[in-house]
């Protein structure tokens, strides 16, 4: 197809995927199967959503009591919310919220606390013309259709397809693709537009959505963008709080490979939705939405610490996850109230470790745009094709995901010299001479995660595969995540790396065809070689504007030189390149 | 449902129990999730949730000689996650490819992930394109001998499969667990629940240095 072809191709679809939701259900072509019969009078919850079971006839106790208590609080709700702006508002506001919004106020009151009534009176007239807009030039319009088709299909509005809210949902997602266009459309907001529409309408929803992402209260925009910034940062502030203060449980995890990534991805991206029960996921939103992306951490927090003691009778990652993933959401194990009491508590506890909240946005987590500035999409992004490398800020998200799960290992493996985790501004060599020496495998580890980023570049890369694999000079700068160059030589254990860096590319290559029949040397010894080197990394050639996380892009900036004293253990060491810190080269003489 | 090959070995502790990290890649919403269901539960949900991030599952099937673990990573699909995939990917000994035959876009998609695993994987990883949603024949785009050959020149398993109607799926995860190497030493599975080709048993010494040779 030549490229008119295709832009045809790509508008038609568009058109295509619009008339559906336009015709709604009327005369629409809906396969049986989209519409799943359910019986759905025993089985809808009070918050709407239906069960594969009839309901018990008795409410649990849970339940019992919050209709009770929340019967009690409808006066209080209504004042309040009539007198919105008052002080004494303000004062009872925080309390009330916490002991959860009556579900007749919710939408009222998220509308409320989203400002939306502002924004859309400032704003009249700009979310048709969003949505004109998507009809003309939205690229997203096909993921975003393949997301409403599976986003709360078990809720009674969003049974149906092409349902009133279904469709609302869509064009929410459509307009706001083109109000946004730095984050077009990215998997997970269906969450949010889903959720915000089951309280609010459909014009309201849309600014719901963009005080979300854009307002710094709750900043989801650098959860979205690409490369995920924001995620980074939420991340490795999660694990600085396991560290501090379930140690044994972040032990336990890494060990197993559950990364923190696993699970906090979806927390963060969708605010706990679809992991938590429905009445605590509306709990914990009611929270986020007053307080904002601060209560994130002290929510993960508190789950890990409510569930610790099961999760530490656990040493597989299929229970992690399994437990994380499912089991949370299908029974969370405690009421409300008394979750959203710990997190609470919680919160306090971090403000005196001074671990409350990661921080403000980088600035590459915030738009660079205006919000609502209009460009014309590229061609390739018209069509839908792929970039073929991933973008500077993909590579951050990535390299820097391998570089937690190398210091999680290293911890680890090297728990007795150290206490703390490394920080991103140190460099770890972890070397094992006897491995280094026996099994010539210096640098396999990380050179997994590195031949991406080299390949990636096409012709950018000077490394041979063999030369690389051996050449610890490359594992440090290939493992040089964001400000830090951090060198792994191997691992006490070759072959755990589900989650890891280790790559078996380079191990079963280098043992030729033989590779996978042979069992690892040194899987299971201890590393007794462990240096920590602090490498100042900072205004090096790695960083760009606004993008302080930035990776040197070629090998050309980094060298380091390791030596091994026995002669019949050095490494071979290759591809030695000059360095770019403040001394022009590292040596590290490993006895 | 269609017969499963995944029956729990009597008694767990005879013959041979490998483990293998396997991951599935393809276009968002082609049926990665549904694959998984129906070869981890046999279930089919027509509103399957979307994948955000990744999720992690295990199935067992036996063979003859050996117990097979798969510890499952099922991708999100969307470009914009495409760069957590090398972290579940890497170290992966099999993956399965999916598309959707009524659609030509995911195949092409398809052919790319194939070139990269490919490049970044593990040269050994045993590689499976599945042709999914293979029930709606009517508005089939991708011909089954367009895929096949693609499949034959790349040295890639390949099967039409439909998680909705169970055809092909547990097929397609027996024909890798068929074609991985399995004659390592063996040991204890399910301990650590790590990506691995196979299980030592705990406390097991190396005995030479011959892993990088
Ligand atoms: N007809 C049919 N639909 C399928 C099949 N597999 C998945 N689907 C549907 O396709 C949609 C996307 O499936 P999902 O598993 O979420 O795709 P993923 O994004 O690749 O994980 C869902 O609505 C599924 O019900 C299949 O074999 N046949
Ligand atoms: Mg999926």
């Amino acid at each position: 197809m030549n490229e008119e072809e295709l832009l045809k191709r790509s508008a038609a679809e568009r058109d295509r995927i619009f008339s559906c939701y336009d015709r709604g259900r009327e005369g629409a072509e809906i396969d049986p199967w989209e519409d799943p019969a359910y019986e759905v009078y025993h089985t809808t919850d009070r918050y709407g959503f239906i069960h594969d079971k009839r309901l018990p006839q008795k409410m649990d106790q849970n339940e019992i009591k919050t209709q009770f208590v929340e019967m009690e609080r409808l006066k209080k709700w209504h004042k309040m919310t009539k007198n919105w702006e008052t002080v004494a508002t303000t004062e009872k506001l925080r309390r009330r919220i916490y002991k959860g919004i009556p579900d007749r106020f919710r939408g009222q009151v998220w509308v409320l606390l989203l400002g939306i009534h502002k924004l859309k009176s400032e704003n009249i007239g700009k979310y048709e013309e969003m949505l004109r807009l998507a009809r003309q030039w939205s690229t997203e319009i096909r993921q975003i259709d393949a997301d409403v088709a599976r986003q709360y299909r078990d809720h009674i509005n969003y049974r149906e397809r092409y349902s009133l809210k279904q469709r609302s949902m869509f064009y929410v997602l459509a307009a706001y693709s083109m109000y946004n266009m730095e984050v077009g459309y990215c998997q997970g907001m269906s969450v949010l537009a889903g959720l915000l529409l089951l309280y609010m309408d459909e014009e309201e929803a849309f600014w719901g959505l963009s005080v979300l992402l854009t307002d710094k209260k709750y900043s989801m925009h650098g959860f979205y963008v690409d490369g995920f910034p924001k995620l980074n940062r939420y991340m490795e502030h999660h694990d600085k709080i396991m560290q501090r203060f379930l140690p044994k449980l972040k032990k336990r995890l890494d060990k197993c490979g559950c990364d923190s990534i696993l699970y906090a991805l979806k927390w963060f991206f969708v605010v706990f939705q679809e992991r938590t029960p429905v009445s605590l996921g509306l709990r914990i939103w009611d929270i986020f939405l007053l307080d904002g992306d601060r209560v994130l951490p002290a929510i993960a927090y508190t789950i890990m610490k409510l569930h610790k003691r099961q999760l530490l009778t656990m040493d597989s990652l299929d229970e992690f996850c399994n437990y994380l993933q499912i089991k949370l959401e299908k029974d969370f194990g405690y009421d409300d109230d008394h979750v959203i009491s710990a997190v609470e508590r919680s919160m306090e506890e971090l403000k005196r470790a001074k671990l409350e909240y990661p921080g403000p946005p980088l600035p590459h987590e915030l738009p660079k745009q205006p919000i609502g500035t209009f460009k014309e999409p590229t061609f390739t992004s018209k069509v839908g094709r792929r970039a073929d490398e991933f973008s500077e800020a993909q590579q951050v998200m990535r390299e820097s995901l391998i570089q937690r799960r190398q210091t999680a290992l290293i911890e680890d493996e090297g728990s007795e010299e150290h206490e703390d985790s490394a920080t991103p501004t140190e460099l770890s060599a972890a070397s094992n001479r006897r491995m280094l020496g026996a099994n010539n495998c210096v640098g396999v580890n990380s050179h997994g995660g590195s031949k991406f980023l080299f390949e990636a570049g096409d012709g950018g890369s000077s490394l041979s595969p063999q030369g690389s694999r051996r050449s610890l000079a490359d594992t440090s700068v290939t493992s040089t995540a964001d400000l830090s160059v951090f060198s792994s030589a191997t691992r006490s254990q070759p072959l755990d790396n589900s989650l890891d860096t280790q790559s078996n590319a380079s191990v079963a290559s280098s043992s030729g065809s033989a590779g996978l029949q042979t069992p690892r040397a040194g899987s299971h010894q201890p590393s007794p070689d462990v240096v920590r080197i602090y490498v100042p990394y900072g205004g090096g050639p790695g960083y760009k504007d606004g993008l302080p996380r930035t990776l040197p892009r070629s090998l050309d900036t980094n060298k380091i030189r390791i030596k091994v004293q026995d002669p019949d253990q050095t490494p071979v060491v290759e591809n030695l390149k000059p360095f770019a810190l403040d001394s022009p080269e590292y040596e590290l003489d490993i006895k | 449902m269609a017969s499963r090959g995944t029956a729990q070995r009597p008694n767990g502790t005879q013959g041979k129990i490998c483990q293998f990290k396997l991951v599935l890649l393809g276009e968002s919403a082609v049926g990665k999730s549904s694959l998984v269901l129906r070869f981890v539960k046999g279930q089919f949900h027509e509103y399957q949730e979307s994948t955000i991030g990744a999720a992690f599952l295990t199935q067992t099937v036996c063979l003859e000689e050996t117990t097979v673990k798969f510890e499952i990573w099922d991708t999100a699909g969307q470009e914009r996650y495409h760069s957590l995939a090398p972290m579940y990917y890497r170290g992966a000994q099999a993956a399965i490819v999916v598309y959707d035959i009524t659609n030509q876009d995911t195949f092409t998609r398809a052919t790319t992930w194939v070139k990269e695993l490919q490049r970044q994987a593990s040269p050994s990883i045993v590689i499976a394109l599945a042709g999914n949603k293979a029930d709606l024949g009517n508005k089939r785009v991708v011909e089954y001998e367009e895929a096949q050959a693609y499949a034959e020149e790349n040295g890639l398993l390949f099967m039409e499969t439909s998680a909705k109607t169970a055809m092909n799926v547990n097929d397609i995860f027996l024909a890798i667990a068929k074609k991985l190497p399995k004659n390592e030493q063996t040991g204890n599975a399910g301990t650590s629940g790590q990506g691995r080709r196979l299980v030592e048993s705990e406390g097991q010494k190396p005995t030479s240095g011959n892993c990088c040779k």
